[in-house]
């Protein structure tokens, strides 16, 4: 089955999301094509295994949809059957404006798959992670839109062996002004061993002091639930969840957080996750290999104090 | 600089899906969620329509709820009116039933032409389907600009909006027309009060039929099966009596994580 993986650059190479992806094509021995969204300049992104692609966007306009345009061309033109992406907002906007085109319906949140013939069957997680959803997939060309840190990204050579396309801005691109980049300090929750995550339980925003104490202390990367993010006590970016990150360390520290499978689907799959709420019915504790009853703001002060 | 006046007389699609009551755990019927008669406005979609009415209030626009599925009690529909929606066009159709993503935008997209919808808004993932890419796919039926991930809106000189990105955030002026998608952030939805409540129902409801709408997408998602992989752990679970922290430190220790 010919597919076309739909990746994205970060910080000069293939984003983790894209390396999880081609890790899975390779080890089912399917023959690929990447094409690679991006602004950046002079990226390491090319291979001898399988053609890349660069398509080059301004990063002064959204001009996804020109992006798409070239990609359905392409999927067109090389009979592709498979189509995959990683579950970020540039994945999400492309897949959706190509199965516009390919009158082909995503399959969204994928975190696995199993080519059998012309056939394709996903699997989703349901219930928090608690069940498994599988689907065939019957259409000619299928979309499959992945979950990050759903396969162990892949270890390949990268060189400068790719072509570049640029995009022309049309009667559809809007332009963009006021970038703003969010300062990345200290371990980030992608790829540290250690995760602690604050919730409401933590009580106040000015409590998330002994959060990042503790977290200097194990040099740990820090995120929250969507409840102290809406309430605009960390940044998105920090978000673990379905609508969040996916992280999977080795130790994750969930700090007055309930455990609402929205959450758990972010977290669940972490090696060892110890939780302290004082609510000892609370979801989380189904999921806890370490789970204290009590109050954060009395246990996490003496927890830094002592370690 | 887009004069504000280009915004005047805007009329709006705002999606509103109703969905079980989140505070009851899903149940399946076969492979498809199973929709009791009384289902509840979707919490996502609150955003949207709290930026539908913030245009509202500026540009006088009209703002139309547009929704597909069970239409049941209509509760969720008029929760949405109540918080100030003018009215609302809603599609059932038994060949509607279970639709995938990109049969629910196809038809959304049939819905927010009969609204002669200049800009249609949207929430960024349903608390059901959450299948994410509804907002997408409606641009491109409609061939519209698409303003994905807005987490504010700023009506000044020029209505800005701005943008969630994996790095940070962006700002982009809003076209006058445009699919908007609003992430549960950002802004602040209202709640009705008596009158509004009261108000909402006499507020039309019109029924569009499947007959009247271009569709064309189609089912390419066959249900298998759903399995358990419960694997309900053996965690231990202590009552923290001043010694909690120890046990933590010692458990660290021991998993070698210090
Ligand atoms: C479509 C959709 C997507 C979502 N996506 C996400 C997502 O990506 N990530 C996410 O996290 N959520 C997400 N949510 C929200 C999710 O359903 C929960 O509302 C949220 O995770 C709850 O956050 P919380 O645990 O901080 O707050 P709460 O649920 O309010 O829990 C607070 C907990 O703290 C405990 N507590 C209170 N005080 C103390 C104290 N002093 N000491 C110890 N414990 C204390 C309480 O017992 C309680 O269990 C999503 C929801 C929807 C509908
Ligand atoms: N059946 C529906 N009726 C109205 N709006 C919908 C429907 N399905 C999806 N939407 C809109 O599309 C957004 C994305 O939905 P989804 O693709 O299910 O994650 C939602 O937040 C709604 O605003």
């Amino acid at each position: 089955m010919k597919s076309l993986l739909i990746g994205e650059v970060s910080n000069g190479s293939l984003s983790a999301g894209t390396l999880e992806i081609i890790s899975k094509l390779q080890e089912n021995s399917l023959e690929f094509n990447l094409v690679v969204i991006g602004s950046e300049e002079g990226p390491s992104i090319g291979s001898d295994s399988f053609d890349v692609t660069y398509i080059k966007v301004n990063p002064d306009a959204l001009s996804l949809s020109g992006v798409a345009d070239k990609i359905s061309e392409k999927i067109n033109s090389d009979g592709i059957e498979l189509v995959l992406a990683s579950s970020t907002y540039v994945g999400r906007d492309i897949s959706g404006f190509l199965s516009v085109d390919l009158n082909s319906s995503p399959v969204s949140n994928v975190i696995n798959f199993e080519v059998n013939d012309s056939i394709i069957t996903t699997t989703n997680s349901i219930d928090g992670g608690e069940s498994e959803y599988y689907t065939n997939v019957t259409s000619k060309v299928k979309i499959l839109i992945v979950r990050p840190k759903s396969f162990e990204p892949v270890d390949v050579a990268l060189n400068n062996n790719f072509t570049t396309l640029t995009i022309e801005n049309n009667d559809l691109t809007v332009d963009v002004h006021d970038i703003f980049v969010e300062e990345k300090s200290g371990p980030q929750l992608e790829d540290s061993k250690i995760v602690i995550s604050a919730g409401r339980g933590m009580v106040d925003v000015d409590n998330l002091k002994y959060i990042n104490e503790l977290a200097s202390k194990l040099n740990a990367a820090i995120g929250g639930t969507r409840a102290i993010v809406d309430a605009g006590w960390m940044p998105y970016s920090q978000q673990v969840g379905q609508t969040g990150k996916t992280v999977k360390p080795d130790v994750y520290i969930a700090c007055g957080i309930s455990g609402a499978t929205q959450h758990q689907v972010g977290m669940k799959d972490s090696k060892f996750i110890i939780a302290i709420n004082k609510d000892e019915e609370a979801p989380i504790f189904q999921i806890a290999d370490l789970g204290i009853v009590g109050d954060t703001l009395s246990i996490i002060p003496k927890l830094i104090e002592n370690l | 600089m887009k004069h504000l006046l280009e915004y005047e007389n805007m009329k709006i699609a705002v999606c509103a899906k109703q969905i079980p009551d989140p505070a009851i755990t899903v149940t399946y019927d076969g492979g498809n969620i199973a929709r009791p008669d009384e289902q509840v406005l979707d919490d996502t979609d609150r955003y949207g329509i709290e930026v539908a009415l913030q245009l509202k209030e500026k540009f006088d626009a009209e703002v139309t709820v547009i929704s597909m599925g069970k239409l049941g009690t209509q509760k969720g529909i008029q929760q949405a009116l109540q918080m100030g929606a003018d009215k609302a066009l809603v599609i059932e159709d038994p060949a509607l039933e279970n639709s995938n993503s990109l049969m629910t935008s196809n038809i959304l997209s049939g819905i927010a032409k009969i609204a002669e919808a200049d800009v249609v808004i949207f929430g960024t993932e349903s608390s059901d389907g959450y299948s994410g890419v509804v907002p997408q796919q409606v641009s491109r039926y409609l061939n519209l600009p698409c303003v994905s991930y807005v987490k504010g809106i700023d009506i000044g000189e020029q209505i800005v909006l701005t943008r969630q990105t994996i790095t940070g955030s962006e700002k982009v002026v809003m076209p006058d027309k445009c699919v908007i998608s609003v992430t549960a952030s950002g802004v602040e939805p209202r709640y009705p009060n008596f009158k509004d409540i009261m108000a909402a129902k006499s507020k039309e409801v019109e029924v569009v039929e499947l007959s009247a709408l271009e569709f064309t997408a189609e089912q390419n998602q066959e249900f298998v099966e759903i399995k358990s992989i419960s694997s309900e752990k053996s965690g231990e679970k202590h009552v923290d009596e001043g010694d909690g922290f120890t046990l933590i430190i010692e458990k660290l220790k021991e998993i070698k994580a210090i």
